[in-house]
């Protein structure tokens, strides 16, 4: 009888535990500044944007042996540094909460929001 | 008792790990074609069918590149004749409607124009007037013969053409067939800032589509839209600055020559078809402000959002409810 009583209760308390962790998730899902820096289609770093308390940089190396720096900084992310011809993923600047996604078309890389604040597509 | 209760939470939690059914499972795909970054999120959609919309895309692009000298295109360019395929007869019968509709500020004969701006290769000049003066002599949609039961059709020396205007708005078309034929109720498509939403949000909300500020980093606004293209037109997209500081743009005036100075930044047209706000958002952006209200007064078939370069934010009275502007900017509305 007490064990289930037990039971009982370490169990309601997993659910009360379940629920805020989700309501936490949920919440946290919603903050649109988790940036995704993506190479043909392939997600390779997800970085949470709001966490970040320090400048650093890393680089992307493309399939035709280009490459591209990305720096980051609290709040947004830009391309720094590219050979592509072009260059125009480096004039874009930064991308903060606004503004459509920074596109390397030679280097076939993407980065964007995951979560855009309220906005589902930009046309551009 | 207390068993009963514990095998209530069990239930419970089971329930709760239980996600949404597979019939409302998202799918997504995201791939670079036609020179740009593109993207498909669709609900309900069964395993395959968007990487067949893939293959769609890569199809029509073979087919329509300028720059690919197989396709289509580079062989009626260079021949002076091709026998279009089925799939290509309907854009470029909608193509010539517009040319001829807007009065030939569209004009799919433009390509030999842009190159020697260099738009098409990104090696920028600034060609000299006699130069384009030459060139005009053969950018005249009317010069092109067309028939649209067998596909046939032929140029004059020197006239080449380029579908650049109107292809991804007839790409997003031809997907939304093909997802809807499939059952698709809810999907966004973004092909490269061309957005076309099928149906609304799979909770029944219109999809929300923000419009690029041309002249910085935010929005213009957002607009609320079900089962429209959302198309966007503006110099911001391509330039280059030539060595005595002037800036010039991709998006030729036919009539001149020289990239359109209209005195409009940007132009968004909103409407059931993709490839007509496609073409009608160049089109527009060539007409400037006036010309552009009178053609959608005679139309009433599109909404369209205007940014002028004074910085005015402009939109037709059909989307007055459904267009919020961004923070600090005021929308004025035109009407009928």
């Amino acid at each position: 009888m007490i064990r289930t009583r037990t039971w009982v209760i370490i169990i309601a308390a997993a659910a009360v535990v379940f629920a805020l962790l989700s309501i936490w998730m949920l919440s946290a899902k919603q903050s649109g500044t988790i940036a995704e820096v993506i190479q043909d289609g392939v997600i390779l770093r997800e970085i949470d944007l709001s966490l970040v308390t320090r400048e650093y940089s890393f680089t992307v190396e493309a399939p035709d042996g280009g490459f591209n720096i990305i720096r980051v900084q609290p709040g947004r992310i830009c391309v720094s540094e590219a050979d592509c011809p072009d260059l125009i993923c480096v004039h874009q600047g930064w991308l903060n909460n606004q503004g459509s996604p920074i596109v390397c078309l030679p280097h076939r890389l993407m980065i964007r929001l995951k979560e855009v604040t309220a906005v589902d597509a930009v046309s551009h | 008792m207390a068993k009963k209760a514990v095998c209530l939470l069990f239930m419970l939690l089971f329930l709760a790990a239980c996600g949404s059914s597979p019939a409302s499972r998202e799918h997504s795909a995201d791939f670079f074609a036609m020179d740009t970054y593109m993207s498909i999120r669709a609900w309900g959609a069964e395993e395959g069918l968007l990487p067949r919309a893939e293959q769609l895309v890569y199809r029509l692009e073979s087919e329509l590149s300028v720059t690919r000298d197989d396709s289509v295109i580079a062989v009626l360019n260079r021949s002076g004749s091709a026998l279009l395929p089925d799939d290509v007869i309907p854009l470029f019968e909608t193509a010539l409607n517009l040319c001829e509709d807007t009065g030939g500020a569209l004009d799919i004969s433009v390509y030999p124009i842009l190159q020697a701006w260099g738009f098409t290769a990104e090696e920028y000049r600034v060609p000299s007037e006699t130069e384009l003066a030459s060139l005009l002599e053969s950018v005249n949609y009317r010069q092109i013969a067309f028939d649209p039961a067998t596909g046939e059709v032929s140029v004059p020396d020197g006239c080449e053409l380029d579908l650049g205007s109107v292809a991804k708005g007839y790409t997003a078309d031809l997907i939304t067939a093909l997802l809807r034929d499939n059952g698709v109720t809810s999907a966004l498509l973004d092909l490269g800032g061309n957005i076309q939403a099928i149906g609304t949000k799979p909770d029944g909300s219109s999809w929300r589509v923000a419009v690029q500020d041309p002249a910085g980093q935010g929005y213009l606004g957002v607009v609320n839209v079900a089962d429209s293209a959302v198309v966007t037109s503006g110099g911001y997209e391509r330039f280059f600055t030539d060595e005595s500081g002037n800036t010039w743009w991709h998006i030729i005036d036919p009539a001149t020559g020289y990239p359109a100075h209209s005195g409009l930044l940007s132009v968004t047209v909103i409407g059931k078809s993709g490839v007509i706000c496609d073409g009608l958002s160049t089109a527009l952006f060539v007409m400037g402000r006036d010309k552009s209200e009178s053609y959608w007064r005679e139309h009433r078939d599109f909404e369209m959002i205007l940014m002028t370069e004074e910085g005015r934010l402009i939109i037709t009275d059909g989307i007055s409810d459904s267009f919020t502007p961004a923070e600090g900017m005021t929308a004025e509305v035109i009407s009928g």
